[in-house]
């Protein structure tokens, strides 16, 4: 790659861009205009919001006892936190309705005089209903008072909803009279009468609607004021120090500063901006310098240049990632100033707390500025292999809403404050910067501890970000999708093509299908197995979810491969690769699993201890479950060994591995099968063992051009776990075998434990086999040499099982 | 200069399953000479034209262009061509001169040398009127010019022409194959696709017929006309793709 012509490109690109109004709308002016303007708009909503009154109405005001709590058409003030708040509620009783010029609010007052009978029997009915449930095995005689309920409320809530009242009081008659006799009562301390019980008092709202659920909250503020001091009244009545309702009042010592509050907004907000800007900040232009550019015409001037293809995209990829950054950070900057000015202009109560409300320290921000070039050059090499994609720039726009769902999604979970970095988390991609950042910006843990974090997030987000940019790369290789010409869809003559154009074994976007059929299968079916884990640890219905397992792998894995497979190539049996495979692959086959278990087992717990987070429990409990002798082992075999080992490698090693060998290429078919392979998985342990097996896998199968080597090995990998847990691991650790093994005692189960001898000895043997199977290829990588390799069809061998029973 | 041997081209087709756009073509083009290319619209001229740019990668056959095999050394190749068709656009938002500046750059070019080429091209071309104008603003053709220049800043070789006076009226086309024939003179090798006849008359030494993929026939204009007897070209054309289609209906029709 020649960096001379990579920095003609960029810089072209780059005055490209300038020049275009639109562009530098979107990077610099919307950003710096866009937030000022919605502080401002925010602003003006919100008190437009507030100024509402909502109106109250008390039926029995008269009866209400001990200090006033009403005063004129208003709560009295001192019942609020802020007493701003009494006048958003206009309070009107019996009598100063007839005041009020509003025939709407008095036929109201009337209906709710003759409602009244009514509120107060669904109150009691409420009541009853409520009391009878805390105490169990009356429910049964509910019924009829339910249905009687369930009336009331009807009738009451459909005149509430249509009337001008968000909040209806209704005092009992004779309140105020029994209130004032039991304060005498309890003044005298005459401890043999029995204390009557109150009438309640009835606040009647309809918490679904948001302007009567709002002054509610406010009713309720202001009688529990009100009510407190009715009850200090009645202790001083009765002579009782006013306290006494306190027993201790607990001291709220809050050691949040100030900054800290602010850097827990900003460890919210900083990471979600840049992110979404990012990727829009990217998209745009990628759109224009990928697809416009085809359209335009100006890409095939462009590739006739000297520069390699590599160096086109280089330069383009550094444009985008250029104004993707631009973007972002300017977004964060004008956030950030309109936030803080905002919030320092507010005298409202709620934002007192943050005070002056300052920046981040000025190193977090510098971390900010470094943690946006991992994130920005990931979005901006997927953008660019969406734009290359892509024949114009309207087909580009259809791929941000997809990208942006995705993307937002992930922010959306790296906002859950319970979401933290963690070893597993911060090799993610976009999760591990998001994450780090918050956990900067937040500061609640030093810099020092996170620093662990740096190496990890930096490296993967590099290795994102480059696996990406080779896409693109690829695209832009590619004649198909450079010279894509506008063909018109036909769905028939789609369908006759993949009748007509049959090849012996699937094509690359054949095999994509499959994997997402098996993913979308999997998901139809996860409900299914998800009752049947949670039913797991009844012990009866252990058999019962070994079968479901059977019947999953076959319909999920097995069937969509194979009914492909007869449907859209001319040979099942080279697809599948049923053929004989040599003598030496099979015996490699046999021997790897028993070698490979060990280390991958190792490897698997010293990840879990370090790297991954905990397994979910029914998982947990499945595997546990292989070991019980409830399960025949036989049964446990035919489910965890045997099923998958056919079924998988018809899928994985049979179906996409052939279509993705497709491609002529010679590691792709093997990594990306492996992937696929993982995926399905779902738990992130096994995912990661599933993706190595499956290089092993896919590797079996690609030298030996056959599926036995794999359904072999995977028969015997997966069947040794089986049969592991069902053994007494004792004699393992005995006499000379105890430099090989430990016995580890986990809870009630021992485990059987594999000593650095023993992998040493695993290694040696399996690392020769596994070099021996990678150097067994032709050499040549070429693409005249993928052409014939694709086109060389396998010797005729001896027919596999399904001929010879025939 | 330019050596083309059993050439072929594939595309998968969605309508058509596989089309063969470029059958087994074999020519030879020499320095100092003009070669046509003469086919209907979708004969497979473009294929062609793109394998021997490197845009394109051949399905089977040999292509070398001023030494170079196409796929073994695209760039090298496309550091001794130039190419110009109607497809190949101008950035909107550059002028004349930083465009084609650019390309001069991106070829390797001194800084020194390129400045002195850029302004003999801008004359002789009659391009300093609008150097400083955005080709958005262009007409055709001051853009054609621009094209032009591009193609040959670097003075290559080889220049391959792909229609380049389609869409283009009379006094832009007249123009332009001014300049051909002004790079014939220069001792160029150069290769010219068409549909029309007049230019391959105008231009051509030695022209090849070419339709459905498969060269038809080819030579120099005379040889061509003594050996089937047809003095105007166009009546020539039209005998041999009649024969042509003729006797694939007739292959199509034989069980």
């Amino acid at each position: 790659m020649r960096w001379n012509n990579v920095r003609l490109i960029l810089l072209r690109e780059v005055r490209d861009q300038l020049r275009d109004r639109r562009t530098l709308f979107m990077v610099a002016v919307l950003p710096i205009m866009l937030y000022p303007l919605l502080g401002l708009a925010m602003a003006q909503m919100m008190s437009s919001f507030n100024e509402q009154t909502r109106t109250v109405l008390v039926l029995g005001a008269a009866e209400l006892p001990g200090p006033p709590l009403i005063e004129g058409d208003r709560f009295i003030t001192d019942y609020f936190d802020d007493p701003a708040d009494a006048e958003k509620l206009r309070v009107l009783t019996e009598e100063s309705i007839a005041t009020v010029d509003d025939e709407a609010l008095q036929d109201f007052a009337t209906e709710a005089l003759q409602m009244r009978p009514l509120i107060e029997e669904l109150a009691e009915i409420t009541e009853t209903i409520d009391d009878a449930r805390e105490t169990a095995g009356e429910a049964a005689s509910l019924t009829a008072l339910e249905k009687r309920e369930a009336e009331l409320r009807a009738l009451i809530g459909d005149w509430f909803n249509r009337g001008p009242v968000q909040v209806l009081i209704v005092v009992p008659d004779g309140f105020r009279e029994q209130f004032d006799a039991v304060n005498r009562r309890l003044a005298r301390d005459d401890s043999q009468e029995e204390i009557p019980e109150l009438p309640h008092p009835i606040v009647l709202e309809n918490g679904a609607v948001d302007t009567s659920a709002i002054a509610f909250r406010r009713v309720q503020q202001a009688l529990r004021r009100w009510e407190k001091k009715l009850l200090e009244d009645r202790l001083e009545q009765a002579q009782l120090p006013p306290s006494i309702h306190t027993p201790f009042d607990a001291t709220d010592v809050n050691l949040a500063e100030e900054d800290q509050i602010a850097a827990s907004v900003w460890s919210k907000l900083f990471p979600t901006l840049l992110i979404i800007m990012s990727v829009t900040g990217a998209f745009y232009p990628a759109i224009d310098v990928g697809a416009g550019e085809k359209e335009r015409g100006t890409m095939e001037t462009l590739l006739i240049c000297p520069a390699t293809r590599t160096e086109i995209v280089a330069g383009k990829f550094l444009t985008v990632m250029l104004f993707s950054l631009t973007t972002a950070l300017l977004n964060l900057l004008s956030m950030g100033f309109t936030g803080k000015y905002m919030l320092q202009m507010s005298t409202a109560s709620a934002f007192s707390q943050f005070g002056s409300f300052s920046f981040p320290p000025l190193s977090a921000l510098l971390w900010l500025g470094v943690l946006s070039i991992p994130i920005s050059a990931l979005f901006s090499a997927l953008s660019l292999a969406f734009a290359m994609f892509a024949k114009s720039s309207k087909e580009g726009q259809y791929y941000l809403t997809p990208l942006l769902i995705v993307t937002i999604g992930i922010t959306v979970f790296c906002l859950n404050p319970a979401v933290e970095i963690s070893p597993y988390f911060s090799v993610m991609p976009v999760m591990g910067p998001a994450l780090l950042l918050k956990a900067l910006l937040l500061g609640s843990t030093s810099p020092v501890r996170l620093s662990i974090y740096f190496l990890p997030v930096l490296v993967s987000s590099f290795l994102y970000s480059a696996m990406a940019l080779w896409w693109a790369i690829e695209l832009f290789r590619s004649e198909d999708v450079l010279f894509r010409g506008a063909e018109r869809f036909d769905l028939r003559s789609w369908i006759r093509h993949l009748a007509r154009d049959k090849e012996s074994t699937p094509n690359f976007s054949e095999a994509g299908f499959c994997f997402v059929l098996i993913l979308l299968l999997q998901f139809a079916f996860q409900s299914k197995i998800q009752a049947d884990f949670a039913k797991a640890t009844a012990a009866d219905a252990m058999s019962k979810l070994f079968d479901t397992q059977m019947i999953y792998l076959i319909v999920t894995v097995a069937t969509p491969a194979l009914m492909m497979a007869v449907m859209l190539t001319t040979s099942v049996r080279k697809t599948l690769k049923l053929y004989w495979p040599s003598a030496s692959m099979l015996a490699a086959g046999c021997v790897l699993p028993f070698f490979l278990l060990p280390l991958s087992f190792e490897l698997g717990q010293f990840l879990n201890r370090t790297f991954f987070p905990e397994l979910p429990a029914g998982v947990a409990e499945v595997f546990r479950s292989l070991g019980d002798a409830e399960v025949s082992v036989w049964m446990a075999l035919a489910t965890f060994a045997l099923t998958p080992a056919i079924c998988e490698e018809l899928a994985f090693r049979g179906f996409i591995l052939s279509g993705m060998e497709h491609s002529g290429r010679r590691w792709l078919p093997i990594i990306l099968s492996s992937c696929a392979f993982g995926i399905v998985h779902m738990v992130a342990q096994q995912v990661f063992n599933a993706m190595l097996l499956g290089l092993v896998l896919g590797l079996l199968a690609v030298r030996s051009r056959s599926l036995l080597p794999g359904v072999l090995f995977h028969l015997l990998y997966n069947g040794t776990q089986v049969v592991l847990t069902r053994v007494d691991p004792a004699p393992f650790a005995g006499g000379w075998r105890e430099h090989l093994f430990t016995v580890q005692a986990v809870g009630e189960d021992t485990v059987l434990r594999y000593d650095p001898l023993l992998l040493v000895i695993c290694a040696v043997v399996a690392v020769p086999i596994l070099a021996w199977l990678v150097s067994t290829h032709d050499g040549d990588d070429s693409p005249s040499a993928r052409e014939k390799r694709l086109r060389i069809e396998p010797a005729e061998p001896a027919a596999m099982a399904p001929d010879a029973a025939s | 200069m330019i050596a083309v041997e059993q050439l072929t081209k594939e595309f998968a087709d969605l309508q058509r399953g596989s089309v063969v756009a470029l059958d087994g073509a074999t020519f030879q083009v020499q320095p100092g000479e003009v070669f046509g290319l003469l086919g209907p619209n979708g004969a497979g001229k473009t294929t062609c034209l793109r394998i021997l740019s490197t845009v394109l990668k051949p399905t089977s056959g040999r292509a070398v262009v001023a030494g170079y095999d196409v796929a073994e050394h695209p760039e090298r190749v496309r550091n001794n061509i130039g190419f110009m068709s109607s497809n190949t656009g101008l950035y909107d938002r550059m002028t004349a001169w930083e465009l084609v500046e650019y390309y001069g750059r991106l070829y390797g070019m001194p800084e020194g040398p390129l400045q002195e080429r850029l302004e003999t091209i801008f004359e002789t071309l009659q391009m300093n009127d609008f150097r400083d104008l955005l080709s958005s603003k262009m007409s055709t053709g001051m853009k054609q010019k621009v094209s032009i220049a591009r193609t040959i800043v670097h003075d290559p070789p080889v220049l391959i022409f792909d229609e380049p006076t389609s869409g283009l009226d009379v006094l832009v086309a007249r123009a332009v194959l001014k300049t051909i024939e002004s790079l014939k003179e220069q001792g160029k090798c150069i290769i010219f696709s068409t549909h029309i006849m007049r230019e391959v008359e105008r231009l051509c030494d030695r022209v090849a017929i070419i339709h459905r993929g498969r060269i038809l026939d080819m030579g120099g204009l005379t040889e061509l006309s003594q050996r089937h007897q047809q003095p105007d070209m166009e009546e020539l054309f039209f005998h041999l793709i009649d024969r042509h289609d003729s006797e694939s209906d007739l292959i199509a029709a034989t069980p």
